[in-house]
């Protein structure tokens, strides 16, 4: 069993302090996204695992080995954690073989995993190139072999696929997840690429200011954010004023109704809330709002779509992206616009009439937690 | 960056100890000189003239290489003479050319030659590139863009220089120019040879007369002031250094008449500096007297000791400067910077100094050791260490710790990734830092002179002692090989490094 558990951990570098108080668990085989802005934390939080910094307070325990603590720290070399750092960092002076076996004992052994390794990333052949002839995906390739060799416990990823261009790094990053799942590695990969923490990982880790703001699976961080900060960082948000309604919609009511997915997709509704979208099923999220409270009512682009009975507006703006737009309406008899997602073979052009509907439940968050995130 | 470990701290002190012997020893010996004697000293009117020669010289050849140097880095980067690459070579050859070396090709020449004017033309030849290489690094690293910019706001093409980009590369003008008037203190063997009494003159002469070694050692303790003085002031006067990305601009074309008068300005100091002395020593050498005259026994032992002191030096420099350079490169706390900042004192000391305090120092500490070569490939150390902790410092830093921390992750202990990727990646920088001080070894001339042993001699030695003697004939092999062993090398050497510098 190599599950990472890591409680409590704390760690400052003189007065700033970049991690608070973070716990989490790693499941054996699992591959892990952790997702922040730049200087949340995240690659801190790497080197803190690989043992390159020493803690604070609190554990990191593989299995049922400690690794740190406030007093100890068991050296990188001794950790079994593998590492594959921000930029490509190759070892020059040696070949690609070379480099995969950097850790490996020479001998026979090693030149056969050397080329069983250079097979599983797809460069069979390369092991005797310098690392300057590589292309940029092919260097994280072997750095990821190179990494590999030794049989982590557990593998580090810090931004893998920062340097390379954006076709490239999908395939590599579906290639990557690919092979960790094969050799059921248990993986933590830091990205500030959302996309890439949807698509690859059984579990996001959203970070904010050193500390962990948010742990799930990418559809409950994406669908069901614990505040408007990690709603707007995972994807793009509408934001309107709203009065709470704890009594939950008749289905029959709602909106959403004949889009609702079955029931074991639907994230449930706690309530509901009077806003310019009208009456429309919602959930309240980390807090339970009073009936008549006035709420920040948080619902992403996508989830308003046509609909010929819904609400009415008028198309202010499109921003076209190619396969989908997000376009801009003014909602009749209301102030507040709203941004929906409209697939293209469906945009409407600017000043037309349209009808949109609501098709899953808002986000209901309360006012003053919004005013202390943007704080 | 973690706490360094208390080994590498201990062995880092120790060095930067060691290296401060000679000017601690320097400031005991001056300060036990009694008050009536030093107003004594001061009073003579010899003393006021050369440190008026001293300061004289070293303000007019500083000011002539930051005008000049400038001038030559802006025509190499911002103009078009062809050949760019070549002249930015040629323009860094002067430095070398030991100063002694290019007074004794003129003097070949023209021996008639002495005073201030000859000094100030060849100090400021030799002298330039100091100025003229980092100033165009910066040239060559800001875009001229906003001088175009400047034109196009109504700026004539001197103004736009000197508001738009005279601010850029003053920082770096400013330290070229510091290096040079450190030089220009420092040198003994050009002012020498052209008899213009300087301050290092002043004190070979108050040693070679050995029944006033107070007023030596207050000399040398005046030019150690000075030094001391002008580094603060450049500290301040310096400002600190802005960088923009580079964009390559056109260049506009030159018609051929500014072309012509543009590379001669380029031309000069190389020409000064180095053509015209080799032309004069190879013109002696060539001569059937100089050839009948020549001591090929007396000319190998010079050889072979000038090149066993250089490795030695080397190497003990070497070891001096690395636990430096490691602390340096990969840790911080408070004191090391301090600590490095220590390491770089005997940088601008002159070789006059370091030898002279060594003279004293090994006479009253360790007299056994008065006049063997352990003192003198001490002094050498202690002179060029500066210059092996620089490169070795760059090179360690140079290896990301990223791959460090790599192979820690991937099982080598803190030793083995020292082991199996810094050192191989630090190498080469490491062992061309090794060469820089060796080459300059071999061309040093004012400690080697008071501190080499009874009998034995160098190149350098050998050249300035035929020479003072007015044998220009006789000093012609040994200052053939002096090229051959030394010169040729830093040209090469420094070629290479620039060269490198591009392509990194």
């Amino acid at each position: 069993m190599t599950t990472l558990t890591i409680n409590n951990i704390s760690l400052s570098y003189g007065s700033r302090q970049a991690l608070r108080d973070v716990s989490l668990v790693v499941p054996s085989g699992s591959l892990v996204a952790i997702l922040g802005p730049s200087g949340c934390g995240k690659t801190s939080l790497l080197m803190a695992l690989a043992g390159l910094v020493p803690i604070d307070s609190g554990t990191v325990t593989v299995g049922t080995r400690e690794l740190s603590s406030a007093k100890v720290r068991v050296p990188p070399e001794q950790r079994g954690i593998g590492w594959v750092p921000q930029e490509t960092s190759l070892f020059p002076h040696l070949s690609v073989g070379d480099n995969i076996g950097f850790s490996l004992p020479k001998g026979r052994r090693r030149t056969e995993r050397v080329e069983e390794l250079a097979s599983l990333i797809g460069l069979t052949g390369f092991t005797d190139r310098a690392p300057g002839q590589l292309s940029g995906g092919q260097a994280q390739r072997v750095a990821l072999a190179r990494a590999l060799a030794p049989a982590p416990d557990v593998l580090l990823l810090d931004e893998p696929f920062g340097a390379l261009d954006s076709v490239l790094r999908h395939s590599l990053g579906r290639d990557v997840a690919r092979i960790l799942r094969e050799k059921e590695t248990t993986a933590i990969m830091v990205t500030h690429d959302r996309e890439e923490a949807l698509d690859l990982a059984d579990l996001v880790v959203v970070m904010e200011n050193g500390r962990i703001a948010q742990v799930g699976t990418p559809l409950e961080v994406y669908e069901s954010p614990a505040t408007p900060w990690v709603a707007s960082f995972v994807g793009d948000t509408v934001e309107l004023e709203g009065i709470w309604k704890d009594d939950a919609l008749n289905c029959q009511q709602c909106g959403a109704k004949d889009f609702c997915g079955p029931a074991e997709n639907r994230l449930g509704c706690t309530g509901h809330v009077i806003c310019a979208l009208g009456d429309v099923a919602a959930t309240a999220q980390g807090s339970e709002p009073k009936n008549g409270d006035t709420v920040r009512v948080v619902v992403r682009p996508e989830w308003l779509v046509p609909s010929p009975s819904g609400i009415a507006a008028q198309v202010k703006g499109v921003s076209y992206a190619g396969h989908d737009a997000l376009v801009e309406f003014d909602l009749t008899g209301h102030p507040e616009r709203v941004r929906a997602r409209i697939a293209a073979p469906f945009l409407p052009s600017v000043g037309q009439d349209f009808h949109l509907a609501l098709r899953h439940p808002a986000l209901v968050f309360p006012v003053e937690e919004t005013e202390g995130a943007l704080a | 960056m973690s706490r360094p470990p208390a080994w590498l701290t201990v062995l880092a002190v120790l060095a930067v100890g060691t290296v401060s012997i000679p000017l601690v020893y320097l400031a005991v010996r001056a300060s036990g000189v009694p008050a009536s004697e030093l107003t004594a000293i001061f009073g003579r009117p010899l003393v006021r003239e050369l440190v008026l020669n001293t300061i004289g010289l070293s303000i007019a050849v500083s000011a002539t290489a930051i005008a000049m140097g400038t001038l030559i880095a802006t025509i190499v980067t911002r103009l078009r003479i062809g050949a760019a690459r070549t002249w930015l070579l040629i323009s860094a050859l002067p430095l070398a050319v030991p100063s002694y070396l290019a007074s004794y090709g003129w003097l070949v020449i023209l021996p008639g030659l002495n005073g201030f004017w000859p000094s100030w033309a060849l100090l400021s030849a030799v002298t330039i590139p100091y100025v003229t290489l980092p100033v165009a690094a910066v040239l060559r690293g800001t875009s001229a863009e906003g001088e175009a910019v400047a034109r196009t706001l109504g700026l004539g093409p001197a103004q736009a220089f000197w508001r738009v980009t005279w601010p850029q590369v003053r920082p770096a003008a400013i330290a070229g120019g510091l290096l040079v008037f450190l030089y220009t203190l420092s040198d003994f063997g050009l002012v020498a040879m052209l008899r213009f009494q300087t301050l290092t003159w002043g004190v070979q002469q108050a040693y070679a007369a050995s029944f006033d070694r107070s007023q030596a050692a207050v000399l040398a303790l005046l030019l150690v002031v000075i030094a001391v003085i002008v580094v603060a002031a450049e500290r301040g006067a310096r400002g600190s250094l802005t960088r923009t990305t580079a964009t390559h601009s056109t260049k506009e074309p030159l018609s051929v008449g500014p072309r012509i008068v543009f590379t001669a300005v380029v031309a000069l100091p190389p020409v000064v500096g180095v053509l015209i002395p080799l032309i004069g020593l190879g013109g002696r050498l060539a001569e059937a007297t100089t050839l009948r005259a020549l001591n090929p026994e007396g000319l190998l032992q010079a050889t072979t000791t000038t090149i066993g002191v250089s490795v030695a030096a080397a190497v003990v420099a070497l070891l001096l400067a690395l636990p430096l350079a490691a602390l340096a490169a990969r840790y911080t706390n408070k004191w090391v910077p301090t600590l490095e900042g220590a390491g770089y004192l005997s940088n601008g000391l002159p070789g006059i100094v370091v030898g002279l305090s060594l003279v004293f120092f090994s006479l009253s500490v360790i007299p056994a050791l008065y006049q063997t070569v352990v003192v003198l490939v001490f002094a050498y150390a202690v002179l060029f260490m500066p210059k092996a902790l620089g490169t070795a410092r760059a090179s360690i830093e140079g290896v990301s710790i990223d791959l460090v921390n790599v192979a820690r992750t991937l099982g080598a202990s803190r030793f083995q990734a020292w082991r199996r990727v810094t050192v191989p990646l630090a190498l080469p920088g490491i062992g061309i830092g090794a060469l820089l001080v060796a080459i300059t070894t071999m061309k040093e001339l004012p400690a080697t002179l008071l501190l080499r042993p009874l009998g034995s001699s160098t190149l350098a030695t050998e050249l300035w002692s035929r020479t003072a003697a007015g044998e220009f004939g006789a000093a012609a092999p040994y200052a053939a090989v002096l090229v051959v062993v030394a010169a040729i090398p830093a040209m090469i050497l420094s070629g290479v490094r620039s060269v490198a510098k591009e392509e990194m």
